[in-house]
Order: C-alpha cells, then sequence, then structure tokens
C-alpha cells in the first residue's frame, strides 16, 4: 500500500528519544575523531621536525670524532712503542651557563696561571655554548679543576699523541697538531694513506687500529743518534746526520740527524737548523762520490780493475788546474786511485767511459730526481742536465752537483748488494717484495769489484781510522771532504765530510752513511776530513751496532783476501 | 558472557600495566648501569694509556742506556769488544783418546792397597 504525502499533509515528525541520542554520540565520535586527527597529526608534526634537526656534534667549528679520534701506534721492526695515543683532559667552559665571569676567572686563574686575565675574561663572557680554555691537560690539574667547583665548565677527554723515544727519531716520526693531524714525517705520511679517511668517517674513534710498523730498529736508531750527537760535540761541529739501510729489502734501520726537535712539542720543530738533512739537505757529496764513478765506469767495460791511469800532473781545463789532495803525481792503478781518493785518476777514469754515458748512469742511479720514499720533508737534488768537459771532470769526484745522503745510501746499497737498485722504505719489506721492485743498474761483478774497493780503502786508505774501530765486522766504506762554498770561493777551512760504508762486506747486509758539517779537528793530532771525523763516527756506530744485528766479528784474513778479484790476486 | 571478557581484560590490563611499569624502571636502571660502566672503562682506558705510554718510555734504549752507564762501575759491566766473542771452531779440539793406561795403572794400583795421595800428604806433611 502506497502512503503518499498528499494524504497525510505536511507532518510534524518528532525524533524518538534513542534517535536524537544516536545523533548526539555520532557528533561526539566526529569531534573525537577530530581531536585525536589533530593529535596525531601534532605529534607526527613535531617529530617530522625532530628529525629535520641537525644535531650540532662539532665542538668550534670541528667535528667531535676528529678530536677524539686515535690514531694507530707506531712500532719500530722489533715491536717497540715508537708513538702511542694518551687520554688527556682538555678543558672547556660553556659561558652561557656561567653564572660569576669574574669568580669563574679568579679561580680558574690560581689553578691555570698562565692564562691572560683578559683574555679569560672575554673567553667566558657571551652567548656561546662552548669554548674551549686549555687543551691537553695533565689529570693532576683536572683534579684541582674539578674541586674548584665552577658550574659552566668541563673536560673533555682528547687523544693527544705521545712519542717515549723523546728526540730520538723524531726526524722519522714527524709530529702531530694538537687536532691530531699528522703536520710532518711519517705521521703526515701515514694520514695522506689512509688514517684522515678514517676519522672523516668517524671510524678511528674509540676503535683499537692496528700498529703501524716500521722498518725502524730503535736500539740502532739510539746508538746513531746518540754517536751523532757525541760528533757535535767532540768535533764542533754545526750539524750532523746519519741514514743506515739494508740493502737487500731496502728498509732503512736508523735514520738521525741532529740538532733535532722534540716531537712531543711541536713548536721545538720550528727552530732554524732542525730540518732533516738526510732527505731535506743536498749538499756537494764530495769524494764519496767516486765511488758512483768507479762503478759506472767498470760497468761501462770501459776501464778494467787492472788498468793504469797517469796521475803524474794536474788536469788542465783552460786556466783550472785539477790537482789532487794528497798528490802521489805517479801513474796509479785502479784500487789505488779510489784509495788515495785521486782526483786526477778519477777524471781519467770518467773520461774513459765518457762525459754523455757518465751522466746516463748518474740519471739510472737516480741521482736527477727525489728518491721514492715515505718522508715528505724532500729537496730535489740538482744535477747538471748536460755536462761540459769541466762539469764531468768535477762531478766525477762529487763537486758542482748536490744530492741528499739519501741518494746516496740508495746508491751504496745497490753497488754492495749486487747491483739493484732498491728504493728504500720506513715500512717493513722482505726480501721477496723487495725483489720484485729490483731495478738492475749494475752487473754482480761490478758489485764485488766495488765491494773489492770499499774494503781497500778501510784497510789501507782513508777508511782506517774507521777500521780502527769496527775491527772484525769487514767494514768498508770512502770518504768525502767536500770544500763549502763561501763568498763565491771554495773555503778549505769549512768542510762537509761524509762516509759512505757497508757491511760485513764478505756477505753484504748494510750501508750506511754519515755527515758531519763543519767539523774542527778533536785534538792537534787530528785533522778535519772525513776519516777523522765521519770515519771514527761509522766506526763507533757499527762497533756498537754490529753485534745487534747479529752479525759477529771474525778477524780471519781470508775473507778479506777472498773480496780481492781474481785478476789481482 | 561479555562482562566476564570485560573483567577479564581489565585485570590482564592492570597486570601488564604494572609489568611494563616495573620493566620500565628496570631498564632505566641497567641504563644508568651502563652509563657507570661506560664512564668506568673510559677512565681505566685512560689509565691504561697512560701506564702504556710509561711503559714504553721505560723500554726505550734511550732510557736505558743512562741507567746502564750509571751502574756500569757497580755491576763492572761494558760495552761488548769485539774480541770477546767466540765462536765453535775457537773450542779446542777433543784428545784423540782418553789417556787409558794411566786410568789403569791408577786403579790397580789403588787395589794393591797403595793410594797414591797418601804418598803426597805424607811428603807435605799433612796427616
Amino acid at each position: 500500500m502506497a502512503v503518499t504525502a498528499e494524504d497525510f499533509g505536511p507532518t510534524i515528525s518528532l525524533d524518538g528519544a534513542r534517535k536524537q541520542r544516536g545523533n548526539l554520540t555520532q557528533a561526539r565520535i566526529r569531534w573525537m575523531v577530530l581531536a585525536l586527527v589533530l593529535g596525531f597529526g601534532l605529534v607526527g608534526g613535531r617529530l617530522v621536525q625532530l628529525g629535520m634537526v641537525v644535531p650540532d656534534s662539532t665542538i668550534e667549528g670541528q667535528a667531535r670524532d676528529v678530536i677524539t679520534a686515535t690514531r694507530p701506534p707506531i712500532l719500530d721492526r722489533n715491536g717497540l712503542e715508537m708513538a702511542v695515543d694518551i687520554r688527556v683532559p682538555s678543558l672547556f667552559a660553556e659561558p652561557r651557563r656561567i653564572i660569576d665571569v669574574e669568580e669563574a676567572v679568579r679561580k680558574l686563574r690560581t689553578v691555570l696561571p698562565d692564562l691572560d686575565e683578559t683574555w679569560l675574561r672575554n673567553r667566558l663572557t657571551g652567548d656561546k655554548g662552548f669554548v674551549w680554555v686549555q687543551r691537553e691537560l695533565s689529570p693532576a690539574i683536572q683534579e684541582k679543576v674539578m674541586r674548584l667547583g665552577i658550574p659552566g665548565i668541563d673536560f673533555i677527554t682528547e687523544s693527544k699523541r705521545f712519542y717515549p723515544g723523546m728526540t730520538e727519531a723524531s726526524h722519522i716520526l714527524g709530529s702531530t697538531n694538537i687536532d691530531n693531524q699528522g703536520i710532518a714525517g711519517i705521521e703526515r705520511h701515514m694520514d695522506g694513506e689512509d688514517v684522515a679517511l678514517l676519522q672523516e668517517l668517524g671510524l678511528a674513534r674509540g676503535n683499537a687500529l692496528a700498529p703501524v710498523e716500521l722498518s725502524v730498529d730503535m736500539r740502532v736508531q739510539h746508538v746513531m743518534h746518540e754517536q751523532l750527537v757525541d760528533a757535535m760535540t767532540r768535533y764542533k761541529a754545526i750539524a750532523a746526520a746519519g741514514v743506515m739501510m739494508d740493502i737487500h729489502t731496502g728498509e732503512i734501520i736508523a735514520l738521525a740527524s741532529v740538532p733535532d726537535f722534540d716531537p712531543n712539542d711541536p713548536a721545538s720543530a720550528l727552530v732554524k737548523d732542525s730540518f732533516n738533512r738526510v732527505t731535506a739537505g743536498i749538499f756537494e757529496p764530495g769524494s764519496i762520490f767516486k765511488t758512483v764513478t768507479m762503478a759506472g765506469a767498470l760497468d761501462s767495460g770501459a776501464v778494467s780493475i787492472t788498468d793504469q791511469f797517469d796521475a803524474r800532473f794536474g788536469i788542465r781545463f783552460g786556466r783550472f788546474t785539477i790537482d789532487d789532495f794528497h798528490g802521489k803525481h805517479r801513474i796509479l792503478s785502479l784500487p789505488e786511485v779510489y784509495k788515495y781518493s785521486s782526483n786526477i785518476g778519477t777524471i781519467r777514469v770518467m773520461q774513459a767511459m765518457g762525459k754523455d754515458a757518465y751522466r746516463a748512469f748518474l740519471s739510472t742511479m737516480g741521482f736527477d730526481a727525489r728518491v721514492p720514499f715515505e718522508l715528505p720533508e724532500m729537496r730535489l737534488p740538482t744535477v747538471p742536465k748536460e755536462f761540459s768537459e769541466v762539469g764531468a771532470a768535477t762531478a766525477s769526484f762529487g763537486h758542482g752537483l748536490s744530492v741528499s745522503p739519501l741518494h746516496m745510501v740508495a746508491a751504496y746499497a745497490a753497488f754492495v748488494n749486487g747491483g739493484n737498485y732498491i728504493a728504500p722504505t720506513l715500512y717493513r719489506r722482505d726480501v721477496a717484495e723487495a725483489e720484485a721492485l729490483y731495478r738492475r743498474v749494475l752487473q754482480p761483478s761490478t758489485s764485488e769489484a766495488i765491494r773489492y774497493l770499499m774494503r781497500l780503502n778501510a784497510l789501507e786508505g782513508s777508511g782506517s781510522q774507521m777500521n780502527k774501530e769496527a775491527l772484525g765486522y769487514r767494514v768498508g766504506g770512502k770518504t768525502g771532504t767536500a770544500e763549502k762554498v763561501v763568498e763565491g770561493r771554495y773555503s778549505s777551512s769549512k768542510v762537509t765530510n761524509f762516509f759512505g760504508s757497508a757491511f760485513p762486506l764478505d756477505n753484504p747486509r748494510y750501508a750506511m752513511v754519515i755527515m758531519v758539517d763543519e767539523p774542527k779537528a778533536e785534538n792537534p793530532q787530528s785533522g778535519t776530513t772525513a776519516g777523522w771525523n765521519a770515519g771514527a763516527v761509522t766506526g763507533r756506530i757499527v762497533q756498537r751496532v754490529a753485534p745487534m744485528l747479529g752479525i759477529a766479528p771474525d778477524f780471519s784474513e781470508v775473507l778479506d783476501q777472498n773480496l780481492v778479484p781474481p785478476q789481482l790476486r | 558472557m561479555i562482562r566476564n571478557l570485560n573483567i577479564f581484560l581489565i585485570f590482564t590490563s592492570v597486570l601488564m600495566l604494572s609489568g611494563v611499569y616495573a620493566l620500565k624502571f628496570s631498564i632505566e636502571n641497567t641504563a644508568g648501569e651502563r652509563t657507570a660502566l661506560i664512564a668506568e672503562i673510559d677512565s681505566q682506558e685512560g689509565q691504561l694509556s697512560l701506564l702504556k705510554a710509561d711503559e714504553a718510555v721505560l723500554n726505550q734504549p734511550g732510557h736505558i742506556e743512562p741507567i746502564v752507564r750509571r751502574h756500569e762501575l757497580a755491576l763492572a759491566i761494558a760495552p761488548v769488544k769485539q774480541e770477546q766473542f767466540g765462536a765453535f771452531a775457537d773450542l779446542p779440539m777433543r784428545p784423540a783418546k782418553p789417556n787409558t793406561s794411566a786410568m789403569d795403572s791408577l786403579f790397580e794400583s789403588l787395589e794393591a792397597g797403595i793410594d797414591p795421595i797418601d804418598a803426597i800428604l805424607e811428603l807435605e806433611g799433612i796427616e
């Protein structure tokens, strides 16, 4: 049955109580939903806002991780620590939270009297959140400051680099700045490799880093450093330096240069003259360069060990005459040229080889480029691109060109190890790894001849002072006394002395170059030539370190006789 | 039925609530302990680093040498000299054979009742 509106007309509809309550509930639910949505929206919004905030983890512009990051310990070849990290407290302030600046300044200065009053007051005033007051303090001072009980002052633990060897290996290790970044030496090289990357990633923080093992033997390093310091006082020299290298692997066993600095106090590195003379110093090598000339000439086949050279008269180049220092002025055999350190004879040897071949040989030995080495302190050698006749003549006995002692030790190592050039390194390297890097520069027979010449010079020539000290260890070497250029002329009173050596020559293992700069005679009976100082220092070092390196003395003459080439027996 | 369920749910909620409450406190407690332990480890690591640095200093040849020099006289020590090194080759060769005949004669005389030492003692005037 259809009911239409027409039948009833307009009606008044009254909602029942139930329906009325239902409507009310629905409205309440809607309000509730709205309130909840708003509430959750608020919470959600805040969460998003919090998520957007980048927390300020920097301390005065530096990431906190970098400041507290650690560096790997550095060990010597026997596992003795050369550099370690220590945790030290650093004092900082939060000026925002300091209530009474005057009181804080007064109290702090009772413990840290070195702080400047106005500087400290300015630092503590203001609305900054973080300022350093003093970094890297001792735990005792931390205790005292804590006891003052100043609000807004606190400590943060930082890593500080500590070098237990003090000055001994300073030039090898270099130093780090207050933010633990390497600024010199192997520390800087390590940063270049991977530590910086680790710190950037924040991975170095708190993690135990694998220690870095160096090739240096701290015992040998100690002896060399001690002897160089001794040489400075004994000969009243202005500087001394030395480097010892394993000739088969290229590992640097010891490297020292005095005057040096204390890496625990990096500011002392800036003192004049404390640079690393082994790598960053270039010098005219003097007569130790004659070994290079001999090696080149013998290897080229232009001369043989049995040849004779006319050293009766000086050699004239235009107005100049080059003569010998202790001239024999007779015909000399090749071993005699080396033994008496004859300039004339050496020029003749070089001329037999030819000046262009000689110049090419210097390139082969790496004398005109920097030595591939880890230390960043380096200077390029100065070797003329081309030699004139007189230039080649002076170069043959080590004048008119400048190289670093590191160049010389690398060359000497190649001369005695059978003729393989191996770049020196401060990291561990075993023989197999080194052999892959060998570059052949001499024939083994030339190397044998050079060994004989070096030993001969120690027994009968200018190395006898050295041999007296290091008797039994079969050391051989060559002295070099290079006159310094003072006001444009060579001065006979100011000399740089070198001794290039290798031992034990029956089965060579180590090469060494010692330099003493501007020595005076030790006593009236002695002289200022290299044999008296650089040579004697070499002898004393070998005498001390040979037993440490497992080399037993042997006095049997047959060892020396075996070094003599068959043609000369 | 629904009333029983509600009662059960209320009880469970109360139980859970107290559980969560207890858990919250125990977690806060643990976190506090953890923070304290981290701080302790940190300070001990700091001390350890100082001790290790101390040890490294004491082990340095440069630290030991002056001590050795100071006690050189008292301990009668000196740097080793080349002549002090020995080799097996320097040892004298063992005699080809022990001197058996001399031993035999000694034992024979002892068995016969003659002690050669007695004779020496008598000669020296010692009883």
